[in-house]
Formats: C-alpha cells, sequence, structure tokens
C-alpha cells in the first residue's frame, strides 16, 4: 500500500505534459479519421469503418486520460499506459516491417544452413564451461581459465555463424531501409510513446496518481497477459468477425467488396421440393432449372419427391460431412474405449503398444494420405493385393468360386468416402485412446475392489464403474472428434483425384469453401459457407452438451 | 546422477549432430550450385543484394513457373541466371513455384490477393480469362505494338486466339488491343506404349497401324482387348481423371465441349455422348482399362498398363522404366481426327507490376527459341514457337524414339482442339459441374443417356456469370 505524497514540481510537469500529449493523440486520431473519410484513396469500406472503429475507441480513451490526469485519479494513468504501451506495439511492428525484416527471416532461411555448423562450436563452447562440473578440479585458476575459454569459444563460434549467414549486410539493409521516411514514422513513434510509458511508469508519477498496490498488480497482469490477448484479437477474433463481414458482400479478395446483404446465404439455404409424377421424371419439368439443380430424389412406387437447390454443392457437401461424422465419430471412438481398457493393463509392453497406437496421430495428414493413397490402389494397392491373396488362398483351400471384389477404393463412389474414414477413424483413435487412458487412470480403484467384492464380473463392471466414470472423458472425446470430422479437409483433398470424388461422393464443407474461396475467388461465399458450418458444429456440440447434463453421473 | 548422464548424452548428441551438419555441408553447398544457387544468392535480393550485388540503377524483377520436376527446376535456374546478365538493368529472381501436386495455382492466387505475386508468372490457359477480366494480369498490347519484330504469328495460333483475345471487341490476333501474354510452350497428348506387352499379346503394333492410317478406334480396342486379355492384373488401356483425358475422345467424335462460339455447353450433343459412350465402354463394357479414377501412372511403369494417354510431360518419368517403351499418336475417331489438345499455358505479368516494360522484355526473353530449346530437351514440353528448327531440334530429344507422335498430334492435319478460358463463362465453374459428372458415367454410376439429358442445365449456369 502506498501514501499520497505531495508531489513535486517536476512531476506535476510530467503530468501536464501527460495531459497535453493525450490531447494531442485525441487530436491526431480524429485527423486521421476526417483524411480517411475524405481523402481520395481507394481504402476498402470495410477499413474504413475498421480503422475509424480503433481510432474513435483511441479518441475516447484518450480524451478519458487526459481527464482523470487532470483529477490526479489512477484511472487516467491505465488508460495512458494503455493507449501508449499498445502504440508502441503497432510501432514496433511497423518499424521491423518498414525495415523489410520479415523479408528478411525469409532470406536468412536461405543462409541459415551455412551457419548451423557454427552454432555447434558455440555448443561445443558451453559444453566445455560445463566440464568443471563433471570433473571438479580444486586448482581455481584452472577452473577460471576454462570458463574464460568456453566463453571466448561461444563467442567466436556465434560470430562466425552471425557472419556466415551474411547478418551484418542484413543489418545494415535494415538500418538503410528504417533511415527511409516510412521507417522513421515508425522509429519515432517507437521513442514518443517508449518516452510516454516510460515516464507514467515511474513511481514518483504512480504515486502522484495514487496508485495502488491492486493498481500495479493488474497493470503487470494485463502485461503478462497482452501477447496472448493481441495474438488472439489479431490473428484470431479480428479474422473471425472480418469474414462474418465478408459473407455479407460478394468479396473475390482483390477487389473491394460491394455489400450485398443476405444473398450468399440465401443462395445457400434456396431449396426446393417437388413431387414427381414419375421416377425418371427430369428436373427441369418440376422446378425452375435456371435456378435449381437435383440434389436427390425419394422415390415411392411410381412417384417420388425432387430435392433440389439453388447451390447443390453445399448440399452435397453437407450430407457428405454428416455422412463421415456418423461413420468416423463412432469408428474412431468407440474402438479407442476398447483399446485403452486392454491397454490399462498391468501387462508387460504396453508402453510400447500405447506408443505405437499413438503414432498416426502425430504423422503428417499429407504423408498418410499419400501412404494410403498407394494402398488403396485399386489395380497395384497393397490392400486389394492381400485380398485377392486371401480369396485365392480360400477358393483353393475349398474349392470354392468366391469372386474377387477389386474394390475400387477411391474411385467408385459407393466406396469413395468409406476409404476416408477408414483413414480418418484410423488416424484418430490413437489420440482418443491416450484420452481414454488418462480418464480410466484418474477411477479409484476402490469402486472396482468393492465391485469385487460385491461379486460383479468384468462385464459388470465396465458396464457399471468404467462407463458411467469415464462420462465427462467420453464427453470431451466425442466432442473434439465430432468438431474435427466436421472439418474433415486433408485427406480428402490428398487421397482424392479430383478432391470432389466420382459424382462428388467425397465433397465435403471444408472442401468446398475451399474450393469457393481459394479456387474460384468466392471469398464473401466461402465465408458464408464458413458461418453455416460454425452454426452445425455449434448446434452439434449444444446438443452433445445437452445430453451430457442430462446423463452425467457428476450432475446428479 | 541420472541428470548428468543424460546432460552428457545430449551434448555428445548436439556436438555430432552439428558435426554431422558440417560434412555434409559440401554436399549442401555444391547441389544448389546447379539447382538453387540462384535462389540462395537472389532470395534475398529483396533484402540484401540490392546492397551486395546488384547496381542500385538495376530493376528487380521476380518471376515464377509451375515445374514438373527438380530438373526442370535445374533449368529454370540457369536460364534466370543466364538473362540476368543478359538483360542490361533488370536483376532477375526465380521462384520455382509448387509443382502440380503442391498447388501451384492456389499458391499464386493467394500472393495476388496478398500483393506478394511474382511480377512475371506462368498460368494454365484456362486461367486466362478469369485473370484477365478480374484485371490480375497486364494486357501488354501497347508494349507489344512497341516492340520491334514481335507477331503473334510466331506462336502456335491456338494459343494465340486466346492470348490476344479482346473480351470488349470480341477481336483476336495482332492488333486487336490485347496481348495478356506469351505461351511458355505446348504439349499435347500420345499414347506411351508398353512394347513388351503387346508384343506378347500378339496385337499388332499400333506404331505401324498409324503408319498405315489404320490407328483407330476399332483398332485401338483390340490391342487393348488384346493385352487385357494376358492377365486379371493387366490392362490395355489408361488415363488420368481430368477433363484433359476424356475430351479427346468426345473430340475426336465430332463434338466437344463448348459450342462453336464457347458461349454454351455442347457436352449433349449427340457427337459428344457418343464420343463419352465409347469411352465408358472401355471401362464399363469392355473392361480393358484402369478403373477411372485410379493413377495409371504406377501401373505402367510397373508393366501393368499396355497403352498409357499422357502428355508429353509424362516422358521423364517414363524414361526409368525398364521395359521397351515408345509412344504413338491419339487413335483417329469416327470425325476421322484423333480430336487432341493442344495443351499450353502461358507466361503473364502481373497488373500490380512496378516495372511493366522490363516484365515484358523478360517475357519475351523467356519465350524465345532459344530458351524454350533448353526446356525441351529435358523432354518435357514442345516449343511453343511455330519454327520448322525448334521442331527439328524437338525430334532429337529421344527417346521416346517416335516423336513424331506428339508433333502430329499437334499439326494442324489433326486438328487439335487448343485449350482455352471461357471469356463468356467461368471455366473453373463448368469444370466444377463437368468433372464429377463424366467420372460417373465412366464409373458406371450414371447413364450416358442421363448424363446427356441434364448435364447442360447444370453446366450453361457457368457461363455469363
Amino acid at each position: 500500500m502506498t501514501t499520497p505524497s505531495r508531489i513535486d514540481a517536476q512531476t506535476n510537469l510530467v503530468l501536464r505534459i501527460h495531459m497535453v500529449w493525450r490531447v494531442l493523440f485525441a487530436f491526431v486520431a480524429a485527423v486521421a479519421i476526417l483524411m480517411l473519410w475524405t481523402g481520395a484513396g481507394e481504402t476498402p469500406l470495410w477499413q474504413k469503418i475498421l480503422i475509424a472503429l480503433g481510432a474513435v475507441i483511441g479518441i475516447g480513451a484518450s480524451a478519458y486520460g487526459a481527464f482523470q490526469i487532470s483529477k490526479r485519479n489512477h484511472a487516467g494513468r491505465m488508460a495512458s499506459l494503455a493507449l501508449d504501451y499498445l502504440g508502441f506495439v503497432a510501432c514496433f511492428v511497423f518499424a521491423l516491417n518498414a525495415g523489410e525484416f520479415f523479408i528478411g527471416i525469409d532470406a536468412l532461411g536461405e543462409t541459415f544452413g551455412k551457419g548451423v555448423p557454427y552454432l555447434g562450436i558455440t555448443a561445443l563452447g558451453y559444453f566445455l564451461g560445463m566440464l568443471e562440473e563433471y570433473f571438479p578440479t580444486k586448482n581455481k585458476s584452472a577452473e577460471s581459465s576454462l570458463k574464460t575459454v568456453s566463453r571466448w569459444v561461444m563467442l567466436g563460434g556465434f560470430l562466425l555463424f552471425l557472419w556466415q549467414v551474411d547478418a551484418l549486410n542484413g543489418i545494415i539493409y535494415f538500418i538503410g531501409k528504417l533511415a527511409q521516411p516510412g521507417g522513421l514514422i515508425a522509429v519515432a513513434g517507437l521513442a514518443i510513446f517508449g518516452l510516454s510509458l516510460w515516464s507514467m511508469s515511474r513511481p514518483n508519477v504512480a504515486q502522484a496518481l495514487n496508485v495502488k498496490t491492486g493498481h500495479e498488480q493488474i497493470i503487470n497482469g494485463w502485461l503478462f497477459l497482452s501477447p496472448n490477448l493481441l495474438g488472439f484479437l489479431i490473428f484470431f477474433a479480428g479474422p473471425l468477425l472480418l469474414s462474418f463481414y465478408f459473407s455479407f458482400t460478394d468479396s473475390d479478395a482483390i477487389r473491394a467488396p460491394n455489400w450485398v446483404g443476405f444473398e450468399n446465404y440465401a443462395k445457400i439455404l434456396n431449396i426446393k421440393f417437388a413431387t414427381l409424377d414419375s421416377p425418371d421424371q427430369l428436373a427441369r419439368d418440376v422446378v425452375d432449372i435456371k435456378v435449381y439443380d437435383e440434389v436427390g430424389r425419394f422415390t415411392f412406387g411410381n412417384t417420388g419427391i425432387l430435392f433440389a437447390a439453388a447451390d447443390k454443392f453445399f448440399w452435397l457437401a453437407l450430407r457428405n460431412t454428416l455422412t463421415f461424422v456418423l461413420f468416423a465419430v463412432p469408428l474412431s471412438v468407440i474402438p479407442a474405449l476398447v483399446l485403452s481398457n486392454i491397454l490399462n493393463s498391468k501387462l508387460p509392453g504396453m508402453k510400447f503398444y500405447r506408443a505405437v497406437y499413438f503414432m498416426p496421430s502425430i504423422a503428417a495428414v499429407v504423408g498418410i494420405s499419400l501412404v494410403w493413397q498407394w494402398l488403396y490402389n485399386a489395380t497395384i494397392g497393397y490392400i486389394n493385393y492381400f485380398i485377392t491373396l486371401g480369396i485365392e488362398f480360400w477358393n483353393n483351400l475349398f474349392t470354392a468360386a468366391v469372386v474377387d471384389p477389386k474394390i475400387q477404393w477411391v474411385s467408385d463412389e459407393n466406396t469413395a468416402l468409406f476409404a476416408i474414414i477408414i483413414i480418418a477413424a484410423w488416424q484418430t483413435m490413437g489420440f482418443n485412446t491416450v484420452l481414454f487412458l488418462a480418464g480410466l487412470q484418474n477411477i479409484p480403484g476402490e469402486l472396482y475392489e468393492a465391485a469385487t467384492v460385491d461379486g460383479a464380473g468384468v462385464w459388470d463392471k465396465f458396464w457399471g464403474i468404467t462407463i458411467p466414470m469415464l462420462a465427462p472423458t467420453t464427453f470431451y472425446v466425442v466432442s473434439t472428434t465430432t468438431i474435427q470430422a466436421m472439418q474433415v479437409f486433408e485427406q480428402v483433398f490428398i487421397l482424392m483425384n479430383p478432391p470432389e470424388g466420382p459424382n462428388n461422393s467425397t465433397i465435403t464443407l471444408v472442401l468446398y469453401l475451399y474450393r469457393s474461396g481459394f479456387q474460384n475467388f468466392q471469398q464473401g461465399y466461402a465465408s458464408a459457407i464458413a458461418w453455416i458450418l460454425f452454426i452445425v458444429i455449434f448446434g452439434l456440440t449444444l446438443i452433445q452438451f445437452q445430453r451430457q447434463r442430462r446423463s452425467s453421473i457428476y450432475e446428479s | 546422477m541420472k541428470k548428468n548422464l543424460l546432460l552428457k548424452i545430449m551434448g555428445l548428441l548436439v556436438i555430432a549432430s552439428f558435426v554431422l551438419a558440417a560434412c555434409g555441408s559440401p554436399a549442401a553447398t555444391e547441389a544448389p550450385a546447379e539447382t538453387e544457387a540462384p535462389a540462395v544468392t537472389e532470395a534475398p535480393a529483396a533484402t540484401e543484394a540490392p546492397a551486395t550485388e546488384a547496381s542500385s540503377a538495376d530493376v528487380a524483377l521476380r518471376w515464377r513457373t509451375r515445374p514438373d520436376n527438380q530438373e526442370e527446376i535445374d533449368v529454370y535456374s540457369q536460364i534466370s541466371t543466364e538473362l540476368d546478365t543478359q538483360l542490361d538493368g533488370i536483376t532477375l529472381t526465380y521462384e520455382p513455384g509448387g509443382s502440380e501436386g503442391a498447388n501451384y495455382q492456389d499458391q499464386l492466387r493467394a500472393e495476388i490477393a496478398a500483393g506478394t505475386a511474382p511480377d512475371v508468372f506462368w498460368i494454365p490457359g484456362t486461367d486466362v480469362a478469369d485473370f484477365a477480366s478480374r484485371g490480375l494480369i497486364l494486357n501488354a498490347a501497347d508494349l507489344a505494338a512497341a516492340t520491334d519484330g514481335y507477331t503473334a504469328a510466331d506462336f502456335y495460333e491456338g494459343p494465340m486466339y486466346h492470348l490476344t483475345y479482346n473480351p470488349e471487341t470480341g477481336a483476336s490476333g495482332d492488333g486487336s488491343g490485347a496481348v495478356w501474354g506469351l505461351p511458355r510452350d505446348v504439349s499435347t497428348f500420345a499414347l506411351y506404349l508398353n512394347l513388351d506387352l503387346i508384343a506378347e499379346a500378339g496385337a499388332a503394333d499400333p506404331r505401324e497401324l498409324a503408319a498405315n492410317g489404320e490407328w483407330d478406334w476399332e483398332a485401338f480396342l483390340e490391342v487393348s482387348q488384346a493385352t487385357r486379355a494376358l492377365s486379371s492384373d493387366i490392362y490395355g488401356y489408361g488415363a488420368s481423371a481430368w477433363w484433359g483425358p476424356y475430351g479427346v475422345w468426345l473430340n475426336a467424335a465430332g463434338g466437344g465441349f463448348f459450342n462453336e462460339d464457347r458461349t454454351a455447353c455442347a457436352l449433349n450433343t449427340e457427337e459428344s455422348l457418343a464420343g463419352l459412350d465409347f469411352q465408358r465402354s472401355l471401362y464399363q463394357d469392355y473392361d480393358v482399362a484402369v478403373p477411372y479414377g485410379e493413377d495409371p501412372e504406377p501401373g505402367f511403369r510397373a508393366g501393368k498398363v499396355a497403352m498409357f494417354q499422357n502428355g508429353r510431360w509424362a516422358t521423364p518419368g517414363v524414361r526409368t522404366v525398364d521395359f521397351n517403351w515408345d509412344v504413338v499418336e491419339l487413335p483417329a475417331g469416327p470425325n476421322g481426327t484423333p480430336g487432341n489438345w493442344l495443351f499450353w499455358g502461358a507466361y503473364v505479368i502481373n497488373a500490380n507490376t512496378e516495372h511493366p516494360e522490363e516484365a515484358w522484355a523478360l517475357v519475351q526473353s523467356l519465350t524465345t527459341a532459344e530458351t524454350q530449346g533448353k526446356i525441351s530437351a529435358l523432354g518435357a514440353n514442345i516449343p511453343s514457337r511455330v519454327s520448322q528448327e525448334a521442331l527439328d531440334a524437338f525430334l532429337t530429344f529421344t527417346p521416346p524414339a517416335n516423336n513424331q507422335a506428339f508433333l502430329n498430334g499437334i499439326a494442324p492435319a489433326a486438328a487439335p482442339t487448343a485449350e482455352g478460358p471461357l471469356w463468356a463463362g467461368s471455366w473453373p465453374e463448368f469444370d466444377k459441374i463437368m468433372d464429377p459428372a463424366i467420372q460417373g458415367v465412366l464409373t458406371g454410376a450414371t447413364t450416358v443417356e442421363d448424363f446427356g439429358a441434364t448435364i447442360c442445365d447444370e453446366a450453361n449456369k457457368a457461363f455469363n456469370q
């Protein structure tokens, strides 16, 4: 707890300068807004709105800060610190960008390999310094010499490394770029915001603004939180909101987007059901074929119902995605549950098997998909090869005439999606097994002992203890696996050629989204698909939450 | 104690890895001498090269093309280095874009959207209209008009029709007011033959049949059936699953994807359906083809496919097989021609380049007969310049011995259909509708009649989008 003290003249001056700075800051932000909206630049509307919104918040916070500083309230210090901190970070990033630091990182990637061996010399120096820990000696001067040699070796190695990666030229180039107008403005901003931060964080200024211990804790807390928070806002929340805005535009990611309202959503959700006079009646006879395409038909005897949509690919993708979820989730959860119970036993070698089952989860999806592509090959793939061998063996052994199915795993519309389900289930199962294992190891052993005393068998214990006690884990596993399955993309994209598969049998929502946004220049439409996908996933997760609440033994 | 031991082991491992890295460094520096050396020295151009190597007056240009393999990357790197010295005042950085599997186009589109695309880049012929109409590539008509000796007639007519097409006037050719780029190369389909399998089956040699003018669909089916009869795991024919391979059957029957002026779908015409039906029969009725959708190339390389339909770009890969092979032109269809494609892609200029004149100079340099000859020597493609000298040189790039089959494919007599964009619609949208539907037919899920009854209702929506 600090006590307010008399404010000296110097502190008073600093506070007055801060007030002026806050007013100036608000003024500059206001001018920036004015220039943005009256200027002749081609800034897209969404960027104007976003910048203006940020500037208005800045003006408000800055004015509030000035007012509170004039009242000698600590809230003014908090507002001032927050604004200056954000300004400092922004100027820092601008300075790096102005100096082409990020391009330089790419360039470093090209030369880094040449410097790696010299980093080895640095490591050698480090281990040299550690020798005395392993081979202690009473001779202190020898120990000291060893440490000196170690330091010089490390320094030499590092300098050689910098020389090899051509760091000097990079630094000179960086400084040269910074010396240009954009860079100088960023550096000036860094200096101003940095100075303001430094002066506002000084103890006498803090005391003049009636700082309390709690205030410092709050500031420190936000400071530590800020890297993650800024990262979240810039790289997650920002794009998320942006994609929501884009979903109401005709954005192609290149030209300025035009506001189209709900047009994208309306097209996606524009569906029509029509009665068919005969099962093979053409779609054009019952729906406006200039608007709708046939998605599917349900026939009953001599009649039927046609399902048509303005965007049939979305509905086919939704159908395939839901089918994928329906099969892939149980196939990756139920075997994982069984497997985890087996691996939870105390038999020798279980740790090895746990690692083996986990390996597919950590392997790269692209690599795995390529391997499976070879395995699935209908003509020279190993899966069909072993099926053929098995059938020949069976036919020879029993003089049977079983026909080799020669399954076209990825080229037949009836099996293509199933082939992807197998890969996904195989890959996810290991991770789910580990989660179940963790859950199993949290179940108190006393419960099983009591059940044994009561005469319960293995099956009874599994149903009566394991399953209910694993409910939270099961809920987590099912929820995350479902969300993951709804977003299936990589396996389809790599394995299938073309990715949509025969008769669109493997087109999925994320694949369609990718196709629309990144291949057909329809970013606005793709954003609308993404938000509908989000709503579907959110709905499914909500249902799971409700079911979990109803059935959870912990709730009761 | 355990901690100390662990530290020791880790220390030894780290040192060992660095020593190994140091030992490996000569190889790592030698290999890029041919392959990545330009990238190593030029990639930092944006950051370091200007300060060290390039003259301050030099204009720095980045350019990119889609290589199919490391050999092509090496040749393009070498060409970039050579042009760098030849083009006064221009410093070049060659960026080997991703291969076909690495989605070259997707990456390029993302970079265009981000404003970081190179000054000059390659795009496939089907993308030209889309890129031009969105204002992503520069119309170099004024630059071309001011260039001594430039004429569209120096290149194959098919690609230049689209590359000089003016969507505002509908005119094409010199003086149309549009030059969207220059073709990097051209290619066409042929049938890669496993001569050992064909001989084993006792079938007629397709090259002889072609020489005698007897190489038609009937003869093709006979060879396919004869080789298929060899074993249950040997196929007579194989083709990849995209629009190129199935398109030739439609073209050869007198049909095609579009009507004559490319403003509407023509997939449902009698001729198109006849071509599609013949191809379907290869898969479904005669069972001579590698199932549609399965990659036939591994099977061909493994000696399990007698005739493999692919472009010139497959040649480098096929050269590694250990059986006797050659190529033959595609069989003639009912309309008397093989219905082949004239594939092409073009070097175009980024509409946002700061140096259009220099970029145009680079595009011209990249498409000279000399440069194209160096690329063609690899065997992956055919020069896009109409030059007897270039064609004569191409014939020497063996194997295959029968290189003439490729030239026959693009000869005017074969009336190849030039790959091209849809100026009156969206090719990606059209392809999105057509491709899965045709795959449905070729895998037996949809009948040709059902396909013909509905396909153009859907595909016509791709026009005037």
